[in-house]
């Protein structure tokens, strides 16, 4: 293999693994930038999105319904939840969220495994992406060049969906001044439901990306929440922008430190955390919180 | 001071009529009382929330675990010097975080405990990386202090420990630089324009907290016979910030209440059912949504009434 | 101190009719068994509880042991070591238990055997495979029925000499169970006169293993040995056939399990490794277990699940040699027992209390009308072979 196929094909790599962590990373700082909470349950939507995109896939025998059944079920459930419990705790400290949110965790993990059981389960991808394709020489799964190219399309999707729609216009007034836009004669719960639910419903849809090439599996959520974290931490807490630069940032030292440096391949995300924080305590892209 | 006399007593009455299992039961609660309280000087008095308080627990843990495996300096020392030196590795960490504030401080300390797991599984001389130190003596040594080695004697150890450390921490909170702490609690600014130098308060503050959470692990390691890289996990530091917020913040007390009960109900339902986690799980919800200010504060208004 | 211990032995010598006549059909035989049931390790708790479960209600069946019924304590440990020494402190001193299975991970086994003595209770490994838990570690009251780690190893270098393998490749998860085969799996590639050419650690809970795979085809290897488990073996064999790692090279894991096939389904197909039990194989003792299973679960027993029942058939041996589940009693019947298993004979050794058994390598293949791949028996090695010496991890020749 010649350096330069190493080069395109790690990047590559990297690429569709960022794009995973920016569905993670970009659910969870949305709702912070909204609700000011920590959602320490969004590991668990992920992996619920995993679950349930496997029970799509059993039952419409397609890839494809599950990546517009799983969405739709978890942003919905996560919703539901917002409205159920959440909505009476805004106003509260974020103590409050965090137990919330914790409990949560406990109860989905328990939940799925009573529901899906303790086994692995493996998520079929379409035939269509299953194959290879050679690039200069190496062969490269199709399946994360997808990945990678449907990071790009959400990635878009909810850039103009912020920067051209009512909702979007909505969610940015609010998580800039609540107060004002409540003045203004717009219900801001719903707009708060709304933006929970969508956190999870991008959440989910990782879960699905992800469950072909790891399968759905009760290990998930807890790998899954720290990643989250790490990423929208050295973005800065709240910004969209931020969470696609710090998915492509721990992204790209994952995999290229890894290879170089493997014993340390643990420490790195940590040490980029740490070294962001330092010299911006707010994160690259956020305001001092 | 009566209560605190009068529960001292209780628990020091305790081993005469528990039967082993409980004992050994009550003295991991203990230690992760102790535990919680550390975490609530800083997160209830200065409003320093750590989402990496394990750091300072595994920190002991190993300590003391190396200390009792390699020399022959008798339990009560070991745990002692390995709380202490926990609160001096402290002021390091606490320099770097506490140059961010609100959110960013937590996730620095997030990152640090974080790093601290990576690193002990590497630094196998050390740490045993992922096997971790097994078979930690209860190292005896003149002046009674075999006592300590058995299970009575460690727990008295441990009720020492905590009581100790909460007269400790309650003569902080309660001293002028209490006051100054619940300053920055309350509104850093103006503090800090009062001319107080509030990182160095946050710094020593910190150090504390480390000092006392390094104790806990400190007594987890001969405890348990064992320190291992779990000690260190965020998972802990979550756990533990959960307890806090349980038993109430800002009251020493509650945090213990919390452990305790978090440990036992935990422990309890586990005995019951293999879905443990969706009652435990529920049971903090309903918490939150009923109990707001947590334990502390459900007896307080019990007592309003 | 001479003078109390007589007493207490006359005493009891005294009582003993009594007790034993109030005893028969009457006091259960409490096994306190933690385990990990939820968590990353759930999946092979799980199967070892069903296991236990199994032999409990089939040994019942047939009247107990001594006459006296089973009775298991189940607890979940989360795979957690600190919980678990909560969860065995307490079988064992609320619940009376001498008798111990579970602990399912090593990390789990390794915080609690030191503590084993204090109790005076006997533990019965079923799946720990930590070499130093008979080596290093060995404590008197620890007994392992199952394969080692480092026989698993041996089991793939004994088939590799005979094979046309010639440069291999490791890759392993960062702890102790991965750097120790690989450990064993270098010395013996080096003694079979073939090329080691490198080793990589990942981290547990690794998702992307894109990095490692890139390692492995560059290296140059034509075989790759792989120590992994739980989801993170499921992810490298997904992501490896995405890669068509295997149309280059061979894997070679060390444990092949049903789960994991599940899990991943035709990505396994093609790999070889070494297992420590399968329901193919062909004994009387193990078709009759594999047709009762069948019949109870509707599922053929996977590795954890024969190897569970295994490690029971070696304690109910040696309590009914001993007729008694006193430690001290105990201790010296497990020590000499020996067992026609579903796995064939498997003898208890003194020395080291490690079960010599035989090993088996088999192969992943697709099967018509299977809905998962099925393992086939490759073929098999004698237990003396496969066995390490006393308290040793490594092996001589």
């Amino acid at each position: 293999m010649d350096f330069l196929a190493f080069l395109v094909t790690q990047c590559l790599n990297a690429l569709s693994q960022a794009a995973l962590l920016f569905f993670l990373g970009c659910g969870l700082t949305l709702i912070f930038g909204i609700m000011r909470i920590v959602n320490f349950a969004h590991g668990a939507f992920f992996m619920l999105g995993a679950y349930v995109g496997w029970s799509a896939v059993y039952v419409t025998g397609s890839f494809w319904g599950a990546l517009v059944a799983a969405p739709i079920l978890v942003g919905g459930f996560g919703a539901a939840f917002e409205m159920g419990i959440l909505r009476r705790l805004y106003g509260r400290d974020g103590h409050s969220f965090l137990m919330v949110t914790f409990g949560l965790t406990l109860m989905m993990g328990e939940a799925i495994r009573l529901i899906w059981g303790v086994a692995a389960l493996q998520v079929v991808m379409p035939q269509s992406l299953s194959g290879i394709v050679f690039i200069l020489d190496e062969p490269f799964p199709i399946y994360r060049l997808f990945l990678a190219g449907a990071g790009i399309v959400v990635a878009v999707v909810i850039w103009q969906f912020l920067e051209r729609t009512r909702l979007g216009l909505l969610i940015r007034a609010t998580s800039q001044n609540a107060e004002m836009v409540h003045a203004l004669g717009t219900d801001v719960r719903l707009v708060r439901s709304a933006v929970f639910g969508i956190g999870c419903g991008l959440a989910g849809i990782g879960g699905v990306f992800a469950a072909p090439m790891v399968t759905a599996s009760l290990g998930m959520a807890p790998n899954a929440v720290i990643d989250t974290f790490v990423i929208v931490i050295i973005g800065g807490m709240g910004s969209f922008l931020g969470s696609m630069i710090g998915a492509l940032l721990v992204a790209f030292v994952q995999v290229f430190g890894s290879y170089y440096f493997p014993d340390f391949a643990l420490a790195f995300m940590y040490l980029i955390m740490l070294t962001i924080l330092v010299v911006r305590p707010g994160g690259l892209l956020g305001k001092e919180a | 001071m009566r209560m605190t006399i009068a529960v001292a007593v209780l628990l020091a009455l305790l081993p005469l009529g528990l039967p082993p299992y409980a004992m050994t039961l009550l003295t991991e609660a203990l230690i992760m009382a102790l535990f919680a309280m550390s975490l609530d000087l800083m997160v209830g008095y200065a409003r320093l929330i750590s989402f990496g308080h394990a750091a300072a627990y595994g920190l002991g843990a190993y300590t003391c675990g190396n200390i009792l495996l390699h020399t022959d300096i008798p339990l009560p020392f070991a745990v002692l010097m390995a709380g202490v030196f926990s609160g001096v590795v402290a002021i390091g960490v606490a320099w770097v975080c506490t140059l961010a504030t609100g959110v960013s401080f937590s996730m620095l300390t997030l990152a640090f405990g974080q790093l601290l797991y990576a690193v002990a599984f590497k630094w196998t001389s050390v740490t045993g990386a992922s096997d971790g130190l097994a078979g930690i003596p209860r190292t005896k040594g003149p002046f009674g202090t075999a006592f300590f080695g058995t299970k009575t004697g460690f727990y008295y150890l441990t009720m020492a420990c905590l009581f100790g450390s909460f007269l400790f921490a309650r003569a902080v909170v309660r001293s002028p630089f209490g006051a100054v702490l619940r300053g920055i609690r309350e509104n850093e600014a103006k503090t800090l324009s009062l001319g107080y130098n509030t990182r160095l308060y946050k710094i020593a503050v910190v150090a504390m907290s480390y000092m006392l959470g390094g104790l806990a692990g400190a007594l987890y390691a001969p405890f348990a016979g064992f320190a291992n890289t779990e000690l260190l996990f965020w998972l802990l530091s979550g756990q533990v910030l959960i307890m806090v917020i349980v038993g109430g913040t800002g009251t020493l007390v509650g945090p213990i209440l919390g452990a305790v009960f978090f440990l036992l109900v935990q422990q309890q339902l586990s005995t019951y059912t293999d879905s443990w986690a969706l009652v435990f799980g529920a049971i903090f919800i309903l918490f939150v949504l009923f109990v707001p200010d947590g334990i502390m504060g459900l007896a307080r208004r019990r007592r309003a009434h | 101190m001479a003078g109390l211990s007589r007493r207490t032995i006359l005493t009891a010598a005294a009582a003993s009719p009594v007790v034993l006549r109030h005893a028969r059909g009457e006091t259960p035989i409490k096994i306190g068994m933690p385990v990990a049931l939820t968590g990353p390790a759930g999946e092979i708790g799980t199967q070892m509880r069903h296991g236990a479960e199994f032999w409990a209600k089939e040994t019942n069946a047939a009247g107990g042991i001594l006459g006296r019924p089973i009775e298991l304590i189940i607890q979940d440990t989360t795979g957690d070591p600190a919980t678990c020494v909560r969860k065995a402190q307490d079988v064992v001193e609320r619940d009376g238990c001498r008798l111990l299975f579970g602990m399912t991970l090593s990390s789990e086994a390794l915080a609690v055997v030191p503590k084993l003595g204090e109790w005076n209770a006997i533990f019965m490994s079923s799946d720990n495979g930590d070499g130093r838990l008979t080596g290093s570690s060995f404590v008197p009251n620890f007994f392992r029925a199952n394969i080692s780690g480092p026989m698993e190893t041996r089991v793939i270098s004994l088939w590799l000499r005979q094979g046309k393998l010639g440069k291999f490749f490791a890759l392993g998860m960062d702890y102790a169970w991965g750097h120790n085969s690989i450990g064993v799996f270098q010395d013996e590639v080096k003694r079979a006169g073939k090329t080691f050419v490198g080793d990589v650690y990942s981290p547990i809970g690794t998702k992307d293993f894109s990095t490692y795979i890139t390692k492995i085809r560059q290296s140059g290897a034509d075989g790759c040995f792989l120590v992994l488990q739980g989801d993170d073996n499921a992810a490298f064999l997904s992501q490896a056939r995405d890669y068509r790692l295997q149309d280059k090279v061979q894997l070679i894991t060390s444990i092949v399990d049903l789960n994991s096939i599940h899990a991943v389904g035709d990505a396994a197909i093609g790999l070889a490794g070494s297992t420590r039990y399968v329901a193919t194989i062909d004994n009387p003792k193990n078709q009759a277990f594999v047709a009762a299973w069948q019949k109870q679960y509707n599922a053929l027993p996977d590795v954890f699940e024969g190897e569970q029942y295994q490690a029971c058939k070696m304690l109910q041996a040696g309590i009914e040699e001993a007729k008694s589940i006193d430690a001290d009693k105990l201790r010296p019947a497990l020590e000499s027992a020996k067992i026609d298993s579903i796995k064939g004979p498997v003898a208890m050794r003194a020395c080291d209390h490690q079960a010599v058994q035989g090993g088996y390598i088999v192969k992943v293949v697709k099967k018509d009308g299977a809905k998962f791949p099925v393992p086939e028996i490759v073929t098999t090695f004698p237990g003396d072979q496969v066995t390490p010496a006393c308290r040793q991890m490594t092996f001589d020749s």
